[in-house]
């Protein structure tokens, strides 16, 4: 899937192509209340995400993290404003922008082989169900021994890999991911987090994950955009420094990592600062 | 001598004792609690039991008109009779037929309505205000119009039977179709899945088990109907039956009927139970 040049280059240190791939443009969302009024949840939000890349999107609950999510998944639609991946504007869910979600959306009645061919059989994608697309990504999140059990009898970070298994085998040019650890124990949390990015670094995947966990972000994230609330707007986009020289594969490279102390800090400063006084 | 009598004293430990007693009745009242599955058997005749052997003790006793409350051995007696003498295995047919084509025009009919009114909110929305209308109407009330339209034969008690559990049938479908997660048809949508795609592969098989469920209670509710049906210009059919005995007041006869029923209702709740167990291995994990 990608040019060895291009692999290269990620593996020496930052991602590397359209660094407006994926790009919100002036987004706003309106919800309506009762009595004719409006809640602007989204106000204004512009940024990129490269190619490539995986960006994170941290702020407080209820900052409007899952709508913008959800927008750029095609599920909902900006009030004002659009949004494009790779220069195509997004208007409806498709195979290019894969989703997972912070429940447990396995179909119960697939077995785990059959949850992460679902997308290629329903796109008719025969010849990548023959060349084996299913079982290279059953091995990449280590769910081969279990490719015949029903997601019933798995655990919680057994049935999030089948989410992000069944995701990555359509191929999709993006990868949403809405808290997809957010009900795991710690545990189980950083596991995934390694995983993750392990199984999208070897793929070159364009990745927006959403989280308000501070550890997870900047382990994560190549970027890093900061949401304030009501109305959730663009408060502050980070770039790891310590992430030049490429990603981090354990979590405890991440805790010795330079600067990782002052941008944890910078960071919490700015969640206590925006959680302060809100309604919620 | 002395050995054996230390031994018999000899306390127990003391980590073994609560386990047993700590919660005096335990095994009888635990929330949530799996039996095994001979255990259930076993309870289910136990209760079975406890209600005939009532019965029988009332129906023995003096002052008790036997002929007006006969003890379940004379109701015994009366199905011996009945299907050694009476040919009331041709009966017993009749009605089964008549169940098995009403309840499968019922389902051919509210299987498609529910699913795509809970589908889709604005099929929901037109024909929602009307079958409610319907749903409020006696199934009884609809009989003398059946016998104008119909006759008294065979399609007027099908079609008693039918307005009896379809306007029902097709609103707990929808019910069921409703209770699809979100999070799956979205999922769907992101993995690229159109419309009818999602109807067939998602909506459907993530509702089945639901309609299962639903299609064997509203079958017990079809069962009720039975003997209205049967009792209007009918002679054969196990209602028949029962309205014959009535003439003579063979109570017994009556009674035997209402077994019959009972035991046919039970042998189909069981093939739903099995039918769910064989077609669905993956709830067999659900925890
Ligand atoms: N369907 C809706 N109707 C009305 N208001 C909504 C709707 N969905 C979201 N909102 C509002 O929009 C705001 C943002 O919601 P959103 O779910 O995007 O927040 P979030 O950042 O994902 O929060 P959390 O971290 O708790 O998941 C909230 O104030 C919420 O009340
Ligand atoms: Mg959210």
């Amino acid at each position: 899937m990608m040019l060895p040049l291009e692999a290269a280059a990620l593996a020496r240190g930052r991602p590397v192509g359209d660094p407006d791939f994926l790009h919100f443009s002036r987004v706003c969302k309106d919800y309506p209340l009762r009595g004719g009024q409006t809640l602007r949840a989204i106000d204004d939000v512009s940024f990129s995400v490269t190619e490539r890349e995986v960006c994170v999107l941290l702020g407080p609950s209820g900052c409007g993290k899952s709508t913008l999510l959800r927008m750029a998944a095609g599920l909902d639609r900006p009030s004002v404003g659009e949004i494009a991946l790779a220069g195509e504007r997004v208007t409806g869910p498709s195979r290019d922008r894969g989703m997972v979600f912070q429940s447990y959306t396995s179909f119960p009645w697939l077995t785990v082989r059959q949850n992460v061919e679902f997308g290629l059989r329903m796109n008719g994608d025969s010849l990548a169900l023959k060349e084996g697309t299913a079982d290279y990504f059953l091995e990449r999140v280590k769910l081969e021994p279990f490719q015949d059990a029903y997601p019933e009898q798995l655990s919680g970070g057994m049935r999030q890999r089948v989410a992000l298994a069944r995701a990555l085998a359509n191929y999709p040019k993006l990868l949403l991911m809405d808290e997809p650890f957010g009900a795991l124990d710690a545990e189980t949390r950083w596991q995934m987090q390694e995983l993750l990015l392990d199984v999208v670094s070897k793929d070159a995947m364009t990745v927006l994950i959403v989280t308000h966990d501070i550890d997870e972000a900047l382990f994560l994230g190549d970027r890093i955009v900061f949401l304030s609330r009501h109305p959730g707007r663009v408060r502050e986009i980070l770039q790891p420094p310590f992430k030049q020289g490429g990603r981090l594969t354990t979590k405890e490279a991440l805790y010795d990592a330079p600067g990782y102390h002052d941008i944890e800090k910078h960071v919490m400063r700015m969640m206590r600062e925006e959680g302060a006084g809100a309604p919620h | 001598m002395t050995t054996r009598t230390a031994h018999a004293t000899a306390p127990t430990p003391p980590t073994a004792a609560p386990a047993r007693s700590a919660v005096p009745g335990t095994p009888w009242f635990e929330f949530k609690q799996t039996l095994q599955p001979w255990t259930r058997v076993v309870l289910g005749i136990v209760g079975a039991a406890l209600f005939l052997g009532a019965w029988q003790i009332a129906g023995t006793s003096d002052g008790v008109p036997r002929a007006l409350f006969p003890p379940p051995t004379d109701v015994g007696r009366a199905l011996w009779r009945l299907f050694a003498e009476q040919h009331f295995a041709a009966d017993v047919w009749a009605s089964f037929v008549r169940i098995m084509l009403s309840f499968g025009l019922a389902a051919v009919i509210a299987l498609p309505l529910g699913m795509l009114m809970g589908a889709f909110a604005g099929v929901a929305a037109v024909l929602n205000p009307l079958l409610a209308g319907f749903r409020y109407l006696p199934a009884t009330a609809f009989i003398p119009l059946f016998l104008m339209w119909l006759g008294a034969g065979e399609e007027q008690k099908i079609a008693l039977l039918l307005v009896g559990v379809v306007f029902f049938l097709i609103t707990l479908l929808m019910d069921n179709t409703l209770a699809v997660r979100t999070e799956l048809i979205e999922t769907a949508r992101t993995l690229g899945a159109n419309r009818r795609q999602i109807l067939w592969s998602i909506v459907l098989p993530a509702s089945l088990p639901a309609y299962l469920d639903t299609l064997r209670q509203m079958l017990a509710v079809g069962w009720t109907y039975l003997v209205v049906a049967e009792i209007v210009a009918t002679t054969d059919g196990i209602g028949a039956m029962m309205m014959r005995a009535k003439r003579f007041v063979h109570v017994d006869e009556i009674m035997a009927g209402i077994v019959i029923i009972g035991v046919l209702g039970v042998a189909c709740d069981g093939a739903f139970r099995l039918a769910r167990h064989v077609a669905f291995p993956y709830l067999r994990y659900q925890r």
